[in-house]
């Protein structure tokens, strides 16, 4: 079943990448569902076994892969609670989205190339969760980010895109290096990359100072891994720009699976982390302050799909903040129930998006609430479940991490968490009201060129040709067709109930899902002390206290933004925008940390490239190198003079000259 | 089998210079042609066979041949392979019927010359693989040099006679002083045990003080750190390459500067153990130093072929450091070696496939300037995949052959030199640099210059050479023990006992009752 579940998207994948280029667009959508489908049943019924045994975690060698010296790396896999549950994720939140893609990717000329990446990123996404030891994992890791540029730079004829693509690409190899670094040190102090006998070596068995030492390095370095995949400070910046990517695709990889992989990683590695506080600082300070500071710039995108972006990266935060203060099963449930309404508010956004023509200005949108009902309300679920609303999901997940991050991290820590859930519910909520609400601002689709986005082009050039997606006859916009939002009712179905897996025992649940996870979490003897809070009886007052300042937090916000955008843009905004300049601009544009990286790193890398080949190589090694050349010459010359040239005179010179070297060579 | 194995190094060592004459004096090139890709045809099955027959349980030296040749001065004609050179071996062969595919539509009078040429230099490239007596080794590293020569200074490019003759004065330059230090040693040799031998097996055993090892180090290690090519040795490299024609680049990158660092583990480390270990550093710092300022020349070229040419300096770096890790006991690392011989494959095969894409298009064109293309994804999407696939091999991505081998290297290099490595790891992330902005230039960005807009996809000719490269750089980032199994006793030995260096040999007509495993 493993191995059906593993080949089933990489055959898929060869099938139209390879094989079906000249195969009909259906066919090319059908060949990448029927791909996922048998993934997903294949997955579920793993899943079934593995519970019906207890939970039994179950290892599967495929073959020998590195084997040089001491170090060996089979492909092996591991079925057990945590890569069970991300399996289910990634297969079944794929499918759906496969499914969905095939709408959005209507206009499309040709799709094979966008379906095999597709299908390749869910294979290599399955590596990396499958994975039973580091080089799996690592093989998932840049193959991910491998189908992420591709997919981010689909529409390859805007260089702005493949230039995404590219960012995308190279920053996430920055995070990539320390990744290596990690596994570097992990063989030189543990001698071997095995996730098993990792976990027995360090979890199990006393441990000296020094590798003490080195698992804090290790960490730290896999960490860095994480923010480049996980987007967090300071390595975020791709993110936002992967929004050039076809919508499905943000969907996919840049909500729901790839940018865990981050906190997939740290919870597999769970054990080490326990046993380096200093780590864990780190890790909680990073998540808090990427949650916090990416939360407001999104109050201030206008573009839709940035502001999903940034929302990703800030609850991104939020689950590496809970891997930081020990709770890394409350950041495996925010993921799960993440991946749910974030899944879910993209591709509700793409088909915003598609109903207004590739628009993605939501001051030009509005009250789109009459024209797409089913979208609208599947959105308000989803905005419901992100913001907290008991008992949707996010409530859950969230709320298990601030209290977590109060009782592990401190009251500071935790109103971090409670200012960025308020800048959440408030972009939200503006988020919702500028699409759905109030009168639409669109303008007369009278002239489909004019608006198209650039990047868009092409497809609107296609439109031409009839496309009949009810594009031609009617310039309102429209409901989108039931392949597209019957993956988004699913959705939202999960994103309303998938919490209540973890209601927390403080309202009489059972927290089920860290029920689930428990036997995935080991803190070595060594951590004991440090992290016994996580054990400890918690006061169920204080914890229904901090839950209900949260949710007051959440409906202030979410009032304010009614307010302010309930009924379009409120007129104050423009007076505000102009009387606090400066936070706007600031915010706007994204605290100028592009720009910062540009001027300071990028920028001074390219000079001092010029100036090695330009001058270094070309004037001073190329000069000696011709120099010397003309050197020759010139002694040549000369001695040319002297000599008659006879061809004897210069056989003598030559055998006494090598006499002579060898005799001082011989004797000496 | 067993006669076949008893000659079979001397068939893959002049087969190729037979057919090269054939070739020459055929009555046309149709003809030439096909008397030149049947023979290297059969020279790959030889390869195939040496690589099927091999035992890749012993690190012994085999399929030996041994004859004298000069007994005067104790010159052999011993030809012979370990896991040191059987890849090599094998790569070579494999990738002569592939360049002769690629010229297959040429005709011209003068195609006749070229293509003996190609296989004169085939000849010469495994004569220096196989060769295992120092002066027979030397006339073949000589004699690569002649059709190289007229390669790229007849059929190159503006300033191909500029390229040409620092290619040859750079590589001659080394060479003497590495025939200097030749003729040292055999002295030495007889000092030692009274006889006189050229015959490598021999000369290992010379036990040289340090002092003395130091000299002749320096000087085999120039010769060779100039062919690698090793920074700051390096520059007759992009001129050359530039200049070459495609075949030309996908030779020299292909097997030519693999001679460099297959001559480092051949000679300058077993033949001089000691002074190794104190130069180790400053190699590896030269090393690390070549990844990183070759990646950032290669970022700012704007010729395609430069760029390509400038990665092989970096490239080629990450195998010198793979090569003189040495470990805080004295013996080499194991893993940085295993990755130091699998990456000479590796990049002999990606850089290959790279150089043969960037010929395709400067066939179509007659422009290589970066500039000049974008958007060539929409129009050539063959192309376009196969180029990204050899773009994917080249910067290291898992599951494809440079991933093996720079990973072993690197996760070998820390465990001697964490420092080194560190370092060395930033070129994973500046080989994506300039490898992505070379794909993001060529490929993507609109398609808006008219005399792109007409070029062709691959045809089936440029498929049947470009496809076994692309497959090959993927199974081998999967499959790597199917190709370094047999590698490791002899690297392994080497890596062990460089210092008290002595080879086993088996002879080709031994090899017979050996069954293949």
């Amino acid at each position: 079943m493993l191995w059906v579940m593993l080949l089933a998207p990489l055959v898929g994948a060869i099938l139209n990448g390879l094989l079906l280029r000249k195969a009909p667009k259906l066919v090319s959508h059908l060949v990448a569902i029927a791909a996922m489908a048998i993934a997903f049943a294949a997955a579920v019924s793993m899943f079934l076994e593995m519970m019906h045994s207890g939970g039994e975690a179950k290892t599967f060698l495929a073959f020998d892969w590195l084997d040089a010296g001491g170090f060996h790396a089979p492909f092996k896999y591991v079925v057990d609670r945590l890569s069970g549950l991300m399996m289910l994720v990634v297969t079944g939140v794929g499918m759906l989205i496969h499914i969905y893609a095939g709408g959005y990717m209507h206009e499309e000329v040709t799709t094979y190339r966008f379906f095999a990446y597709l299908n390749l990123f869910v294979f290599m996404m399955l590596q990396l969760v499958m994975a039973d030891n580091l080089m799996v994992m690592f093989v998932g890791w840049e193959g991910v980010g491998l189908c992420s540029y591709l997919l981010i730079g689909y529409w390859f004829h805007d260089d702005k895109n493949a230039a995404a693509g590219m960012k995308a690409f190279l920053v996430n190899r920055i995070g990539d290096i320390g990744f290596l670094i990690g596994i570097f040190l992990t063989y030189k102090y543990f001698g071997t990359v095995s996730f098993t006998e990792l976990r027995q070596l360090i979890g199990h068995e006393p441990l000296d100072a020094v590798k003490i030492g080195a698992i804090g390095w290790i960490t730290l370095c896999m960490f860095v891994g994480a923010t480049g995949k996980s987007a967090q400070l300071p390595l975020y910046i791709w993110l936002p720009d992967a929004m050039a990517g076809p919508t499905p695709v943000s969907a996919l990889i840049h909500a729901a699976t790839m940018v865990t992989a981050g906190v997939f990683m740290m919870t597999r590695l769970n054990f080490m982390y326990y046993l380096s506080p200093s780590t864990m600082h780190v890790v909680a300070i990073i998540g808090g302050l990427t949650a916090f500071f990416a939360a407001t710039i999104a109050i201030v995108q206008s573009d839709i799909k940035k502001v999903l972006a940034y929302s990703t990266v800030s609850q991104l935060g939020y689950m590496v903040m809970a891997c930081g203060v020990g709770a890394f099963d409350a950041g495996v449930f925010h993921l799960l129930t993440h991946a749910c309404f974030k899944a879910l508010m993209f591709m509700a956004a793409g088909s915003v998006i598609v109903a207004m023509h590739h628009e993605q200005d939501m001051f030009k949108m509005g009250g789109l609430r009459k024209y797409m009902p089913v979208t609208h309300f599947v959105f308000l679920i989803g905005v419901l479940a992100i913001i907290g609303m008991p008992p949707f999901a996010g409530f859950f997940s969230k709320d298990e991490i601030l209290w977590k991050a109060y009782i592990g991290g401190g009251p500071l820590l935790w109103g971090i968490g409670v200012v960025t859930a308020g800048c959440t519910s408030f972009y939200m909520v503006r988020l919702l009201c500028l699409t759905f609400y109030g009168a639409h601002r669109g303008a007369h689709h009278d002239d489909h060129a004019a608006h198209g986005h650039a990047d868009h082009k092409k497809q609107d050039d296609h439109k031409a040709h009839g496309d009949a997606h009810g594009h031609g006859d009617s310039h309102t916009p429209h409901e989108t067709g039931m392949d597209m939002w019957g993956p988004l009712v699913v959705l939202a179905a999960l994103s309303a109930t998938v919490g209540l897996l973890g209601v927390p025992h403080a309202l009489g649940g059972h927290n089920l899902f860290a029920e689930y996870l428990e036997p995935i979490m080991l803190i070595p003897e060594a951590a004991k002390e440090h992290w016994e809070f996580l054990e400890a009886t918690y006061s169920h007052t204080l914890e229904m206290g901090l839950m209900a300042s949260s949710v007051v937090v959440m409906l202030i916000a979410s009032f304010t933004a009614i307010k302010l955008y309930g009924g379009g843009p409120a007129p104050v905004l423009t007076k505000w925008r102009t009387s606090c300049s400066g936070v706007y601009n600031t915010l706007s544009n994204k605290y100028f940390v592009d720009e910062f990286y540009v001027a300071n790193i990028v920028t001074p890398v390219r000079e001092i490239a010029e100036f090695l080949w330009a001058f270094v190589d070309v004037k001073i090694i190329d000069g000696a190198v011709n120099s010397a050349g003309e050197i020759c010459r010139f002694i040549a010359g000369t001695v040319s003079f002297k000599m008659t040239g006879s061809i004897h005179r210069h056989a003598m010179v030559l055998v006494v000259g090598l006499v002579c070297a060898l005799s001082v060579l011989v004797f000496n | 089998m067993q006669l076949i194995n008893s000659y079979i190094l001397s068939f893959l060592v002049f087969m190729p210079l037979v057919a090269a004459f054939a070739v020459f004096l055929s009555p046309s090139t149709a003809v030439a042609r096909w008397v030149a890709m049947g023979s290297s045809i059969l020279v790959f099955l030889g390869g195939l066979h040496v690589w099927y027959w091999f035992d890749g349980s012993s690190p012994a030296l085999q399929f030996v041949e041994s004859y004298d040749w000069i007994p005067t001065f104790g010159v052999k004609y011993i030809l012979g392979v370990d896991g040191l050179s059987l890849l090599l071996v094998v790569l070579t062969t494999f990738l002569l019927p592939l360049v002769l595919l690629s010229q297959w539509h040429i005709d011209n009078p003068r195609q006749k010359t070229f293509l003996a040429l190609l296989l004169a230099l085939e000849s010469g490239m495994i004569g220096a693989l196989a060769a295992m007596d120092v002066v027979f080794f030397y006339v073949f590293w000589e004699a690569m040099l002649i059709p190289m020569y007229f390669i790229i200074g007849v059929w190159g490019g503006k300033r191909r006679i500029y390229a040409a003759t620092k290619f040859i004065l750079y590589t001659v330059l080394g060479s003497l002083l590495m025939l200097a230090a030749a003729v040292l040693l055999y002295f030495a040799h007889f000092r030692q045990n009274g006889v006189y031998s050229t015959s490598l097996l021999d000369l290992y055993s010379v036990r040289l003080p340090v002092s003395e090892q130091m000299w002749l180090f320096t000087a085999f290690a120039v010769a060779f750190a100039i062919k690698v090519p090793m920074w700051p040795f390096h520059t007759w490299l992009p001129d050359a390459h530039v200049e070459a024609p495609t075949v030309g680049s996908v030779l020299l990158a292909g097997v030519l500067l693999k001679m460099g660092t297959y001559g480092l583990l051949r000679f300058a480390v077993p033949l001089f153990p000691e002074a190794m270990v104190v130069a180790a550093p400053i190699l590896i710092f030269c090393g690390v130093v070549g990844i990183i300022y070759g990646a950032l020349t290669a970022w700012v070229q704007k010729d395609a072929k430069k760029m390509v040419a400038y990665s092989s300096v970096s490239h080629l770096g990450f195998v010198v450091i793979g090569t003189f890790a040495v470990m805080a006991g004295g013996e080499l690392n194991v893993e940085a070696l295993t990755g130091a011989t699998y990456q000479m494959i590796n990049h002999g095969i990606s850089t290959g496939a790279l150089f043969f894409l960037v010929g395709v298009i400067y066939e179509r064109r007659h422009t290589r300037q970066l500039s000049d293309f974008g958007g060539l994804a929409e129009n050539m999407p063959w192309f376009a995949t196969l180029l990204i696939i050899a773009t994917l091999s080249s910067v290291g991505l898992p599951g494809t052959g440079g991933f093996v081998g720079e990973f072993l290297i690197l996760i070998g290099v820390f465990q001697a030199m964490p420092i080194a490595a560190m370092f060395a790891s930033l070129g994973v992330l500046l080989g994506a640099v300039y490898m992505l902005t070379l794909c993001r230039k060529i490929l993507f960005g609109p398609l808006d210059n008219p005399e792109n807009k007409v070029l062709k996809d691959l045809n089936a000719r440029e498929l049947g050479y470009l496809v076994p490269l692309a497959v090959l750089a993927i199974v081998m980032g999967i499959f790597p023990n199917a190709f370094m199994g047999k590698t490791k006793p002899a690297i392994e030995h080497l890596a062990k006992h460089y210092k008290n260096y002595s080879l086993d040999y088996k002879m080709g007509y031994d090899m017979s009752d050996k069954s293949a495993n």
